[in-house]
């Protein structure tokens, strides 16, 4: 779709230039390394020197036996793990773009103060707003007693140690990742698209299809990884909000990368939860069709 | 099975200091965020007390937090007194947030015959009975050291480490059961209680492989510090049947204080040092060693290879091991002393303090130092029992 431009943009040019004049490339030819050898310097010492010092450390010991003994033995909290993952993410979407859409159509001159709203929590750290939902959800709290009172939960049943109280937790923790993102595209979505629509005598929800749906594709991506990936690397809500039946795959590797010989295996697990996390997204973008970003 | 605890010492007990645990373990939440642990850790010790050096008159100590008077080590006066009364000045880190983050950090440097830059480490007895092993650390002087007589009989010559040649107790806690009487019914004094079905979902283990198969085993009727790998395992197997079952609420490390404390747990395996805190603010809360007996862990400190002044260290254990010295500074820091007849120097309240004076019985049983392979297989099978 509309993607195809923006790469292109950076390369096609260079090669024509190239052809054309080589007494210039000399130079163009340095520029765009230089520029990016901050960056790329960085990447080096902070991304691929680790994920290569990680691999290395994934293949001692068992060598890749290591991989399959991992997924085995661990078979059930990686299911679990992408399990609760994606239904955070939905629910993410369900809860976080009707929310980005009103700011962003409806917000007027109070747009700033529902976003300032949205981040607000980010204010408090990590651990103390999950830490606090234990004390909304613990059992002879308020929520569990009205639940409780209107006959949803039985006089034994609690939510704390739930899957639900685990993936609530997610879901809350990584809204504000996914509404952001959301809200940037449909920001600067363009009114007249839709004025357009509704001459041509498009309904409304066609044009929301269309038009707002399509445009804000790309926030929507960025939101779906933004909010995925930290959960399905998270190792705080399921630990301080679950039981010992909602281990999720950030615990196993937390809890015991101490252990000098669980150490390989665990770099492995690491290596598959990254490996799993990246086909995911390849397949997500494509269904998408946003070449853009994939 | 408790005695009653003065709520003055108590509350003194809540207002100065977290347990070490709690303390480690939200360090560790924040820091396992980043999930650089060891590195990080290592560069931040090593840029706060950068001015280290090796003044041959002084000794390093490194050590786990909470383990001497005060959030402030210079301020201990334990150490103020050392000082003073040697000439020896003391640069005392709390450095050491695990067992197995000193030996990434470490033991390679050891193993390769240099020194660390410490005269002074403390390690749990299972890693310090591999320190000895390997002959990475050396024996005290007695001639400096002539208080080593007065550690406690109990600890005074374990097979590790025959007559306490080369490692001597530094703090010694407690694993037991904290519980609600309220809400499990009245008094507990079975370990079994934690696989009663009547508490089913009720009920947090730790995560510690020595604590809760230690107790388990406790239940089962073997000894821990004597029982055989199928005894461990038959115990792990237990855990393992019972969780399937949906009898644990959680397994869990720091974290079980906080459900503990609104009461959604009713039986908790527990730390001697959180309870003490937990009942400053939760007075119903109970704490008991089960009738068939608790579990002891005791850190030891070690004079590491290539320390630069051994005789500093000597002094530094001499001086601690005396009992007018060691009475106020353990019952500070709210552990069991390792050095006879310190209690004749603590206030009533805490001689009455379980937690620092725990009564003769029921027995307390060390987890036995088994071999590495040993501890692998358990390991293994505990967390395939309770994570995976």
């Amino acid at each position: 779709m509309t993607a195809a431009a923006a790469p292109s943009r950076f390369r096609r040019p260079r090669r024509e230039n190239g052809g054309d004049d080589s007494g210039v490339s000399a130079r163009r030819w340095f520029t765009p390394w230089l520029l990016i050898a901050p960056g790329g310097l960085w990447l080096l010492i902070f991304f691929v020197f680790p994920l290569f010092s990680l691999g290395r450390l994934s293949l001692q010991d068992g060598g890749l036996s290591n991989y399959s003994t991992v997924i085995s033995d661990n078979s059930t909290v990686i299911i679990r793990t992408f399990v609760y993952a994606t239904i955070s993410t939905l629910a993410a979407i369900i809860i976080g773009y009707p929310l980005a859409y009103v700011i962003a159509t409806k917000g007027g001159k109070y747009k700033n103060l529902f976003l300032a709203l949205v981040i607000l929590p980010f204010f408090v750290t990590y651990l103390v707003r999950t830490l606090s939902w234990k004390i909304l959800l613990f059992d002879n709290g308020p929520v569990v007693g009205i639940l409780q009172s209107v006959g949803i939960l039985n006089d034994s049943q609690g939510i704390l140690g739930s899957p639900f109280a685990v993936v609530a937790a997610l879901t809350y923790n990584f809204l504000p990742f996914m509404v952001l993102p959301i809200y940037v595209s449909l920001e600067k979505l363009d009114h007249r698209l839709l004025d357009a629509a509704a001459d041509l005598y498009s309904s409304p929800a066609r044009a929301f299809r269309k038009i707002t749906l399509r445009l804000s594709l790309p926030g929507l991506f960025a939101g779906t990884l933004l909010t995925f990936i930290p959960a399905a690397g998270d190792f705080v809500n399921s630990e301080l909000l679950g039981s010992d039946r909602t281990v999720m795959i950030g615990q196993i590797i937390e809890k015991n990368f101490g252990k000098e010989f669980f150490r390989p295996e665990l770099s492995a697990l690491s290596f598959m939860l990254m490996a799993m996390i990246l086909v995911g997204v390849i397949v997500y973008a494509r269904l998408l069709g946003t070449e853009e970003i994939a | 099975m408790t005695k009653p605890i003065d709520p003055e010492l108590l509350e003194a007990m809540a207002q100065h200091r977290t347990s070490r645990r709690r303390f480690l373990g939200m360090g560790g939440l924040a820091l396992g965020g980043l999930a650089v642990g060891p590195t990080l850790l290592a560069a931040c010790s090593s840029g706060s007390s950068s001015s280290s050096g090796g003044s041959s008159d002084g000794i390093t100590v490194l050590n786990w937090p909470l383990y001497i008077e005060g959030d402030e080590p210079s301020t201990s006066a334990t150490l103020k007194g050392f000082t003073s009364s040697t000439g020896i000045k003391v640069d005392y880190r709390n450095s050491i947030d695990g067992n197995e983050s000193f030996n990434t950090k470490y033991q390679a440097t050891l193993e390769k015959g240099q020194g660390i830059g410490a005269d002074l480490i403390v390690l749990t007895s299972w890693n310090a009975a591999a320190y000895i092993g390997a002959n990475l650390v050396q024996p005290f002087d007695s001639a400096a050291f002539p208080n080593k007589k007065n550690v406690i009989s109990r600890l005074s010559s374990p097979s590790w480490d025959p007559g306490r040649a080369n490692s001597i107790p530094w703090a010694v806690g407690q694993t037991g059961l904290a519980y609600w009487p309220d809400k499990v019914g009245g008094k507990i004094t079975d370990v079994n209680a934690i696989f009663d079905p009547k508490f089913k979902g009720k009920v947090t283990i730790l995560d510690e492989m020595r604590d809760t198969v230690g107790l388990t085993m406790l239940g089962m009727g073997a000894n821990p510090t004597t029982g055989t790998t199928t005894q461990m395992l038959a115990a792990v197997d237990k855990i393992e049947k019972a969780r399937d079952a949906g009898q644990f609420k959680k397994v869990t490390g720091n974290s079980y204080t906080e459900d503990l404390a609104i009461g959604d747990t009713w039986i908790a395996v527990a730390w001697s040092g959180d309870v003490a805190q937990l009942q400053a603010d939760n007075p119903g809360l109970e704490w008991v060693i089960p009738s068939q007996g608790g579990m002891l862990w005791v850190d030891n400190a070690m004079i590491p290879i290539g320390a630069k002044n051994p005789e500093g260290a000597n002094k530094l254990l001499n001086y601690v091991y005396d009992p007018a010295v060691a009475g106020p500074l353990y019952e500070s820091i709210l552990y069991i002393p390792p050095v006879t007849g310190a209690e004749k120097y603590m206030t009533a309240a805490a001689q009455a303090s379980p937690f620092i004076v725990p009564p003769a019985t029921p027995p307390l049983y060390e987890f036995d130092v088994i071999s590495p392979d040993v501890a692998e297989e358990v390991e293994r099978a505990f967390v395939a029992a309770t994570e995976q």
